[in-house]
């Protein structure tokens, strides 16, 4: 069996030499022109000219294109991916995010106004330097917490309100109800800080048209290729059976390499025009910019407890941020998957919930690992935190009291979600025991004792994995199908290929993928590739995002595998003479059960499609296709715990310690699954400690030009990480897998600032607002000197 | 713009160029001599996906530009391993799970074959300390510190 094993990676080797394919390594025949984009300097502005004639006489300069050349075109916008109605049933007030200024107005730093095309670099950035544009400024507001306010600016004036949608989840009367006859109620704001992924290798695209064939190729640093090719339906308008999309290497997605970007199609669009290929590769202030940014909710909660620290009830409100414009997801970030998982790991009988979608004049939101999760898992634990120590229990006891007990499963929340499997009570023993708790609790007290401010931070969570079903998908406002696919092509001789509709960026599919294939198979690991990330050779797919491919991907690639076999089987058994059921499969062969009788797999791949001597009824050929429609989404679960240290001199947060033990249902390869784990973790400490996409409040202008403005974690900024598992199997899928990608980044930053709040709680600090950094931990300790005197 | 003439080795090969004077050593590299492993993630020196070792010592390529590298040496991932067989340093980053999506690798491993050659058996806190320079956005860093410290060792053995 290869399910279970560390199989150490297959993609690993071409990485560490250097060989890797990535967007930017793609060489074509032909000289490759360059695309360099001229974008808003202002958070809104009218643009009242836009000169290219010097631009365009520059030596070296292509083609240089605007908004009105788009429009002239006939092109079209980034229609949603995952639209969401309002609570009244009428749509929600869209606006698409637009490729290229088409209307004059540009409602965010770095929207694209203009586009040159170049022989090189230099001359294409020598080109954007030349177009002149002259822009009118107007009010902005990039606050969300300010966002409705009736003195704030409109983003679409046309919409008469900076509303996009609201939305209304759970159980009001009983929340109230709750709140009303509560024995405690805790109280707080709760803002979540507006983060961006930040993978290392910056998006970048290169467009391809082949005129002789009417054939468009676009290769991109993108997590769904499938995807990518149903939006330029939209965009140029290209019919999906004429368009090539190739992501091949992808250097980290998270969830922000998976929309149509601005500019995709017009890196297509200048290579139809010039007559070349063309490539951008975004510098790392362009990517700071114009990548979708995330979170972003400014959120207040009522929780209500019952005498003994029972959670009665919780209710939220949340204004969510979507930027100047609703990008593909967004609204399933701030609605299907925010609301979804309110209840955490708690047995809680009312929950309510009301967000309020918003336009501000920043740079759109959409997923980033998580996606709405972070943000649920951090309002409802810090009310946990805050509530458990104004009760005066301990915070883990009074979690202990309101885990979902392990009997209750299928557990379903007070939102309406059904929880299949877990044991989050499991959990908790499993970190008690690996962090060591009530030892940390007295080592808590001597250093308190000495003067020294050490926190242990909680959290506990579900989270919802592994998107389908496509039917429950399409129900919470999927346009697209959440299934995904696989075929297994067993070649004649005995080797195979996988083609799969998922894309790895990371997380290691051509070993997971072929650890399942080739234990279904019942061949070597070696005998199995993996194709994925080409329109051209993998017909369908959805991709790689929220946790999902195991259980879809993963499991049409089981459920291929299967058919394969079925069918091998039959020939097997027609060339040995016997029924297919008395044929046993493993090793690479057949063997009649109880026999010495045998025949190897790849005389039977022969036989399918050289032999004439087959059933009657048996096809010739031996691939097997699957759409995998899942029977569920899957529920994984964790718990972290963590030890901060805060230097009260310098107001410092030093992370000591970090554990964390994960339901993630079958574990196909531990190894993988740690790292998975580790790099969320990672990332959702840079979100409590250190990250944010910050702009001035006044202007407009975004401060985060370079890796020195935005700050994500360094190797000293983080601890070495303890991790353990508890698996109890999903029911939704045959594997029995969970997702495993998102977990880290869900649990931390509620984690680490449950730590911190630990840390200073007897200083008088309630709460600090995230990234939690120095300066804002001074103020916090100060603002709590100044109200105890 | 006139061209700069330039000479160097590059992972033990001569070669003779007339380049842009803006041409970055980055840009040299993947482009002119097509060794596409040295990356570009951040423009600005912090992240460490260019790094290579100039005669020896690590750099950030894309903070240098080719025409100062006259009789330079350059040795970039590509010319780290004997043929067939990685290098220490790259195979201990196989075995420890220290890479994800493999485009800041290749810094990585540049890094830490730097790392190992300045310290006899570095530290975990010496590890982090060292890759200051050197971000990565998938694994957390917990794998690449136990990848780095196995190659040190590995190296010494």
């Amino acid at each position: 069996m290869y399910v279970g094993q560390a199989i150490r990676r297959r993609e690993d080797e071409r990485f560490l030499r250097g060989r890797g394919r990535f967007v930017e390594d793609v060489r074509l025949d032909e000289p490759i022109a360059h695309a360099a984009f001229v974008r808003s300097p202002h958070a809104h502005a009218r643009v009242t000219r836009i000169d290219t004639e010097a631009a365009a006489a520059l030596p070296g300069v292509l083609a240089v294109l605007t908004g009105a050349d788009w429009t002239a075109a006939g092109y079209g916008e980034a229609e949603g991916v995952w639209p969401v109605a309002d609570r009244s049933g009428a749509p929600a007030r869209t606006v698409n995010r637009p490729f290229i200024c088409v209307d004059g107005v540009v409602r965010c730093v770095g929207e694209i106004v203009a586009m040159v095309i170049a022989e090189d670099r230099h001359r294409a950035l020598d080109g954007a330097e030349a177009v002149a544009v002259d822009y009118e400024e107007m009010p902005a507001n990039t606050v969300t917490a300010k966002a409705l306010d009736p003195e704030t600016p409109l983003v679409h004036p046309a919409l008469g309100t900076n509303e996009v949608l609201v939305t209304e989840h759970g159980l009001k009367e009983e929340t109230e109800a709750a709140l009303a006859r509560a024995h405690h109620v805790t109280e707080i704001t709760v803002p979540t800080n507006r983060v961006t992924a930040s993978p290392i290798e910056p998006r970048c695209y290169m467009g391809h048209y082949d005129a002789v064939g009417d054939r468009y190729t676009v290769w991109t640093t993108h997590q769904a290729p499938h995807i990518v090719r149903r939006y330029f339906t939209k965009s140029l308008r290209i019919p999906e059976h004429k368009m090539r999309i190739v992501a091949p290497d992808v250097g980290g997605g998270f969830g922000m390499k998976l929309y149509h970007y601005p500019e995709e199609p017009l890196v297509l669009w200048g290579a139809i025009v010039s007559g070349r290929p063309v490539r951008w590769t975004g510098t790392r202030s362009e990517c700071l910019l114009g990548d979708t940014h995330a979170r972003d909710h400014h959120t207040t909660g009522r929780m209500a407890f019952d005498r003994d620290g029972r959670i009665l009830g919780v209710a939220f409100e949340t204004l969510g941020a979507f930027g100047a414009y609703e990008s593909q997801w967004q609204a399933s970030i701030t609605n299907a998957y925010h609301f979804t998982m309110l209840s955490l790991a708690y047995d809680i009988p009312a929950i309510h919930t009301t967000v309020r979608g918003v336009y501000t004049n920043a740079t759109p939101v959409d997923a980033y690992r998580g996606a709405g999760r972070p943000e649920t898992v951090y309002q409802v634990e810090r009310l946990i935190e805050n509530g458990a120590r104004e009760m005066g229990i301990d915070p883990m006891e009074l979690r202990a009291r309101n885990l979902i007990r392990p009997e209750k499963f299928p557990y379903r929340t007070a939102v309406g979600i059904t929880y299949d499997s877990g044991d989050p009570p499991a959990l908790m023993e499993k970190i008690k025991a690996l962090s060591g708790y009530d030892a940390l609790r007295a080592e808590q007290a001597a250093r308190r004792a000495r003067g020294e401010w050490m926190g242990i931070g909680i959290s506990a969570f579900f989270d919802m994995a592994g998107a389908g079903p496509v039917k429950m998908m399409n129900d919470l406002g999927a346009k697209i199908g959440c299934y995904d696919v696989a075929s297994v092509r067993v070649h004649p001789d005995g080797r195979i290929t996988v083609f799969a509709g998922s894309h790895s960026h990371g997380q290691g599919h051509e070993t997971t993928w072929s650890q399942i294939a080739a234990d279904r198979l019942g061949c070597a690991i070696d005998d199995v590739d993996l194709v994925e990330g080409d329109t051209d050779r993998v017909p369908m797919g959805i991709g790689t995002w929220g946790s999902r491919s195991l259980s879809t991907a993963g499991m049409a690639v089981y459920t291929a595998a299967d058919r394969v076999v079925a069918k091998a089987k039959r020939l097997a058994a027609h060339m040995l003479e016997c029924a297919p059921e008395d044929l046993d499969l493993a090793d690479g062969a057949f063997t009649v059960k109880g026999t010495d009788r045998k025949l190897a797999c790849s005389a039977v791949a022969n036989a399918a499609y050289h032999s004439g001597d087959r059933p009657a009824d048996l096809e010739i050929g031996l691939e097997e296709t699957s759409f995998f429609d899942p029977d569920d989404c899957t529920y994984p679960s964790a718990i972290h715990l963590c030890v901060v240290l805060v230097d009260l001199e310098t107001c410092a947060v030093a992370l000591r310690n970090y554990w964390a033990v994960d339901d993630v249902g079958t574990v196909i390869n531990p190894m993988v699954l740690e790292g998975q784990v580790h790099g969320g973790l990672v990332q959702g400490i840079g979100q409590a400690l250190m990250e944010e996409c910050a702009y001035d409040p006044e202007t407009g202008q975004y401060l985060a030009g370079t890796f020195m403005d935005y700050a994500i974690p360094h190797a000293e900024d983080v601890p070495s990480f303890g991790l353990d598992s508890h698996v109890t199997r999903a029911l939704g899928n045959p594997l029995g897998a969970k997702g495993a990608g998102e977990s880290g980044t869900i649990g931390a930053p509620a984690c680490v600032a449950n730590g911190v709040i630990d840390a200073l709680w007897p200083l008088g600090v309630r709460q600090i607002t995230q990234p939690m950094t120095p300066k804002k931990i001074w103020r916090a300790i100060e603002e709590a000197k100044r109200a105890r005197h | 713009m006139d061209g700069i003439s330039v000479t160097l080795t590059v992972n033990g090969r001569e070669e003779s160029a007339t380049v842009d004077p803006r041409t970055l050593l980055v840009h040299f590299l993947r482009e002119e001599l097509h060794l596409t492993g040295t990356h570009m993630g951040c423009d600005t020196s912090q992240c460490g996906a260019c790094t290579v070792h100039l005669d020896g010592r690590p750099i950030k390529s894309c903070a240098i530009f080719t025409a100062q590298l006259d009789g330079a040496s350059v040795t970039t991932i590509e010319g780290v391993a004997e043929t067939g067989r990685l290098h220490p340093m790259q195979a201990a980053f196989k075995e420890h799970h220290g890479l994800q999506c493999g485009f800041c690798t290749p810094g990585m491993v540049m890094m830490g074959i730097d790392i190992a050659n300045r310290h006899e058996a570095p530290s975990e806190a010496t590890i982090r300390h060292e890759l200051e320079g050197n971000l990565c956005r998938c694994t957390g860093y917990h794998n690449i510190v136990e990848s780095i410290a196995a190659g040190a060792r590995a190296m010494r053995g």
